[in-house]
């Protein structure tokens, strides 16, 4: 178990994110938890620990990218430890990190309270005192429920596009049946590309979701990779054009054949084999 | 302006083995801006970094070797300042090009790259210096070019170093780079070294 009294602080970077900033591989839950409650989180803290979760207590509001980075599941967060600008916070945190299952755990509160902060974006609300097998339980379906109906959640099956067959079953793309080698790192750009296919991923946000932290200012890694994986493709598939460069900006998926215009049809999704 | 006149002072030996480590501090910062430039593609070319740090260390030892038997009308603590900055120049830019494969580096950084240009620069200086002070010429542009190109390098440094500690950085960029950087800095601070020690050695000879 991981536990820590930081608000700075980094998971290591988890294997798959889809487009949210969410993980859809499954593996011990990420929660990190905003409150001053020692009793409360050290009795949760013990919990989760032994579910073999990894959790974090945030003892001062974190900004929204150092959540991001951190690739939680669930944040658990006491608005009454937040003062009045908890509000805000998670309207902020909700709003920005659209992936991340929000769970308000506070003391006494009214209608409306509760009211407010589900419709700004909250997934759940548990008044306090409450048994932490029910927090437990409760994140458990705040996160189950995030994962059906995050945008990856039905990629299973492969990604087809162009001569290009991209497997996340087997972290791995084909040509002809024939695997152009992709190391894991590769993959999870390529996939990320393919997935939001004809639209432009700015640098920021690919190496945010597949490093899984900020990208610093000047960071070459999303070109070099995006260098390797073109070149690992055109040996297979020497013909077509997969990745296109936005100069400036970042970089957009869109299969084109020799002479042809950009194909208009969405990846094509098939049922798994695996 | 007349200089240090190797006809006259009997230290020929000695600055032609100054222009040699000039010329190996030169190759050096240009071997290291290539790397830089296209990495990962050309990393073999820190090899070819390393075997420039090995020549360095023994042009150092000829350079002490020479004050030892042969003496020398240069202040021979002034030879011994010059003779270690110019190898602290090409340490320091092996050190950056080792580090890059130490620590598992997969992608340059534009800081780095600009960097490494600026060291290029200076040490294309400080080569063109020893040059012009073996023939007793004067060397006041490269000096100043070289003082130019260190200012420059600390700017840079500076706001690398600062942008590594912007919330949400992966703590392991931060301690690579941040170490990348420093020895990037200190390559570029050892050729100012060597603009001191000749200017010193310019000033002691009106």
């Amino acid at each position: 178990m991981q536990e820590s009294q930081s608000a700075a602080i980094h998971f290591a970077p988890a294997p798959v994110s889809n487009v949210t900033g969410v993980r859809v591989q499954p593996g011990p839950i990420r929660l990190a938890v905003i409150d001053t409650d020692t009793g409360f989180v050290r009795v949760l803290g013990k919990r989760v620990g032994e579910m073999g979760w990894q959790h974090r207590v945030l003892t001062a509001p974190p900004r929204p990218e150092d959540l991001l980075s951190m690739r939680l599941h669930a944040l658990i967060v006491d608005l009454a430890m937040l003062g009045p600008s908890g509000w805000e916070f998670l309207e902020h945190v909700c709003d920005s990190v659209p992936g991340l299952g929000v769970i308000v755990c506070t003391g006494s509160s009214s209608v409306a309270q509760r009211v407010r902060g589900l419709r700004i974006g909250a997934d759940d609300w548990i008044t306090k005192p409450c048994h932490p097998q029910e927090v437990i339980a409760r994140v458990e379906a705040v996160v189950r429920r995030r994962k059906r109906s995050a945008p990856g959640a039905a990629e299973d099956g492969p990604l087809l596009a162009g001569e290009l067959e991209i497997r996340s079953d087997q972290f791995q793309a084909f040509v002809g049946g024939q695997s152009i080698d992709l190391t894991r790192r590769e993959f999870e750009l390529l996939h990320l590309l393919a997935k939001a296919r004809g639209r432009v991923l700015e640098r920021d946000e690919i190496y945010q979701h597949v490093w899984g932290y900020a990208m610093v200012h000047g960071d070459r890694s999303v070109d070099v990779f995006v260098r390797k994986v073109r070149q690992k493709i055109e040996r297979f598939s020497p013909d077509w054009t997969y990745i296109h460069t936005h100069f400036g900006i970042g970089y957009r998926f869109e299969p084109e054949a020799p002479d042809d215009e950009p194909t208009e049809a969405p990846p094509e999704e098939v049922p798994s084999s695996a | 302006m007349s200089m240090l006149r190797s006809s006259s002072n009997g230290s020929s030996g000695l600055l032609v083995l100054f222009e040699e480590s000039g010329r190996n501090v030169e190759r050096t910062g240009s071997l290291l801006r290539e790397l830089l430039d296209d990495f990962p593609e050309h990393s073999s070319l820190a090899r070819d970094i390393l075997i420039c740090e090995q020549e360095g260390d023994r042009i150092t030892h000829d350079i002490i070797h020479e004050m030892t038997i042969n003496g020398s009308k240069l202040d021979q603590r002034d030879a011994y300042e010059l003779a270690r900055a110019l190898d602290d120049v090409v340490d320091y830019a092996e050190e950056t090009a080792d580090s890059l494969e130490l620590y598992g580096v997969e992608a340059p950084m534009e800081q780095a790259q600009e960097l490494a240009a600026v060291l290029a620069g200076a040490s294309e200086a400080v080569a063109s210096a020893l040059t012009h002070l073996r023939a007793g010429e004067d060397v006041s542009s490269e000096l100043i070019e070289i003082h130019r190109l260190e200012n420059e390098g600390d700017r840079i440094s500076r706001e690398a170093i600062a942008s590594l500690f912007k919330s949400g950085t992966d703590p392991m960029v931060v301690i690579r780079w941040k170490d990348i950087f420093e020895s990037l800095e200190q390559a570029i601070d050892s050729c100012e070294t060597v603009a001191h020690v000749i200017e010193g050695m310019r000033l002691k000879r009106r």
